[in-house]
């Protein structure tokens, strides 16, 4: 876990300085706004010794500030400190089917992108590319389970689980636990989008965007443990507002 | 053309993202799908099985990494085809297992070690001086205690893991209702065609709804009663009230993660068409070998305002069985080699404490003495007639 967080630390030095480096450009730009939009998360991880039991994605929100730097007309520094759900749900099927629980994880995170235009002069692509860094807040479990203590009633019917044993509903915080939730994310981040620009001031932008999670959800606490991975994929759109005009390399 | 060729950087940098950092995704074998053709493969599908299927890694103390570092290479030095190997294979089994707490931990082996089993706690109970031969009471006390006369009965076909079930029902002074039995297969009994115990549990039940003028109390004797069938709680216990109960919670895995848990879930028992609620004295015998469901009947029990717990403290196996792909844990065949008998889920009573392991103290605690039996009679009998109003 330090020599994860040291490499971590070690990446976002490097962007740093680099962005201190693109500070002293004399031709840049500020921006600022804000962002919201729509992703579906995946849980990747294997369990395919568990009987009748898979993961599946769940659909979640992210809020965002953007924050752009232009160093030239083509490149920009960006990040944008943002609230991104992550969300995924375990599901049983066959006999099981009923059995489920909807994980809703809410995760704040800073990615630090480069950010590549190309296009035209209103209308312009773009594509982002970088690291994030994210600090999984909070979590809530949703979803129903056989109470092996609560014997269903004597019946005839024998095709579910719940013919033997009472479903159990539950909507409740996740209780984190130290010893094995790693609650520090870091990944990558990539995006392809359109911005357009609607005065000399503002920028409306529509983007889909990739968090590739490297950081396991767990902390390696036990022997042939079974890694498990965010990968979220979203669409976002916002506004950008320009601070600060400066002359342009066109 | 510059522009358009720095636009390659990103590119290449996503496609590099998405393609690396990563660890592998091994796969996790069930443990029953090991061939063990070797012991190196008999360790990794009972250790892997362990690993992913017991459900008191958040309580027990056993270092599981440890075992692994240990024991991996001592198996590896083993010999499967030879029997003395095989043999000497069973004390490695036991050193792993012995700091189990899970009480109703077993390992069971194939031919040609069939005859050996491990019981970690068995072996810490016999370790510790405080087992003795286990003993069912109600017999004796039917003989010396029970008006005459009382309703004994066999259930010979409903027949568990070789156990006949067998109870006594019957009244003391008149005015006190007992019970007797040494197994739990009580509903099994009643609804199958005529058997004994139905009787003795017709008697039980009718006495319970139409109480005599005077009625004063209820014992339930589960001495020596090694548990069974868990719908009996509501069929036993749910005769002795009126509303839903909820006794305590129960999680089990939600993951092969060995922190990986459900929430708890309330375990309730529901009464019984019909039933009333006792409001006289109910009181459970118990001793060190009142075990898994005999140990829930009396923990519900003690959870009425009205209920008494008498004798010994329990066994310590309180984790609900079901196959394991029921629950997604607990029990599991590894490498057709061993059977290892684990609970598939965790009890937590209603007073937030996890009894596994610990037994549950009696409220009176009452210890069997064998030379003080044969000369003062059932004791802890006479106890729980003290505390009848």
């Amino acid at each position: 876990m330090k020599t994860l967080i040291r490499n971590h630390f070690t990446i976002f030095a490097l962007v740093s300085c680099f962005n201190i480096f693109c500070c002293f450009s004399a031709h840049a730009q500020l921006s600022v706004g804000i962002e919201g939009g729509y992703n579906k998360n995946h849980l990747v991880t294997n369990n395919s010794n568990r009987a009748f039991t898979n993961y599946g994605p769940l659909s979640g929100f992210g809020v965002g500030i953007p924050i752009q730097y232009k160093v030239n007309d083509w490149f920009a520094i960006a990040t944008d400190p943002s609230f991104v759900q992550k969300n995924y749900n375990q599901q049983r099927s066959a006999f099981f089917v009923g059995v489920y629980q909807d994980n809703t994880n809410g995760y704040i995170q800073l990615p630090l992108m480069g950010h590549f235009m190309f296009g035209g002069s209103r209308l312009k692509g773009f594509l982002n590319a970088g690291l994030y860094g994210g600090y999984w807040l909070s979590g809530n479990v949703k979803g129903v389970m056989p109470n092996i203590l609560d014997i269903a009633p004597d019946g005839t019917a024998t095709g579910s689980i719940y013919n033997y044993q009472n479903p159990y509903s539950f909507n409740e915080k996740y209780t984190f636990n130290n010893e094995k939730d790693n609650r520090i994310e870091a990944g990558w981040v990539g995006g392809l989008g359109m911005g357009y620009d609607v005065g000399p001031r503002y920028q409306v932008f529509a983007e889909g965007r990739l968090l590739y999670a490297f950081t396991d959800q767990q902390k390696n606490y036990m022997t042939n443990q079974v890694p498990r991975y965010n990968t979220t994929y979203g669409i976002n759109a916002g506004i950008l507002v320009h601070l600060k005009n400066a002359s342009s390399n066109n | 053309m510059k522009r358009k060729r720095l636009l390659i950087i990103p590119v290449v940098l996503v496609i590099f993202f998405i393609s690396s950092c990563r660890k592998d995704f091994k796969n996790v074998e069930k443990p029953e799908n090991y061939i063990g053709n070797s012991f190196g493969d008999v360790f990794d599908a009972f250790w892997n099985g362990m690993n992913n299927n017991y459900v008191f890694w958040s309580i027990d103390t056993t270092k599981w990494d440890n075992m692994y570092k240990i024991y991996k290479p001592v198996f590896a030095g083993l010999d499967i085809t030879k029997t003395a190997d095989v043999q000497k294979s069973v004390q490695y089994f036991r050193a792993m297992t012995d700091g189990l707490v899970d009480s109703h931990y077993n390992l069971s082996f194939a031919s040609p070690i069939a005859d050996s089993s491990i019981s970690p706690a068995y072996d810490r109970k016999l370790k510790a001086g405080i087992l003795r031969p286990a003993y069912v009471f109600y017999d004796y006390d039917a003989k010396y205690y029970l008006d005459s006369p009382y309703v004994h009965g066999q259930d010979a076909i409903n027949v568990s893991n070789g156990d006949t079930t067998e109870a006594i029902a019957g009244t003391i002074k008149g005015n006190i209702l007992y019970l007797g039995f040494n197994k739990f297969g009580l509903k099994n009994a009643y609804n199958a065609a005529d058997n004994g115990v139905k009787s003795v549990l017709q008697f039980f039940i009718n006495y319970l709804r139409n109480p005599p003028p005077g009625f004063k109390g209820v014992i339930i004797d589960v001495r020596g009663n090694g548990g069974g069938d868990i719908s009996d709680l509501n069929f036993l216990v749910g005769n002795l009230i009126s509303n839903k109960l909820t006794i305590g919670y129960t999680r089990y895995k939600s993951g092969d993660g060995r922190l990986d848990y459900t929430p708890w879930a309330p375990a309730i028992v529901t009464p019984q068409t019909g039933a009333k609620a006792v409001t006289v004295p109910m009181v459970v015998l118990t001793d060190i070998w009142t075990v898994s469901m005999a140990e829930l009947t009396a923990m519900a029990i003690h959870t009425l305002p009205n209920g008494h717990i008498v004798g010994e403290r329990t066994w310590g196996a309180n984790g609900p069985l079901t196959n394991n792909e029921i629950l997604n844990g607990g029990q599991f065949t590894a490498a057709n080699f061993l059977f290892a008998y684990t609970s598939s889920s965790m009890f937590k009573y209603i007073d937030g404490n996890i009894y596994e392991g610990k037994g549950f103290p009696p409220d009176y605690d009452v210890p069997f003495n064998l030379n003080a039996f044969r000369t003062t009679g059932d004791t802890q009998l006479a106890k729980a007639l003290s505390l009848m109003p």
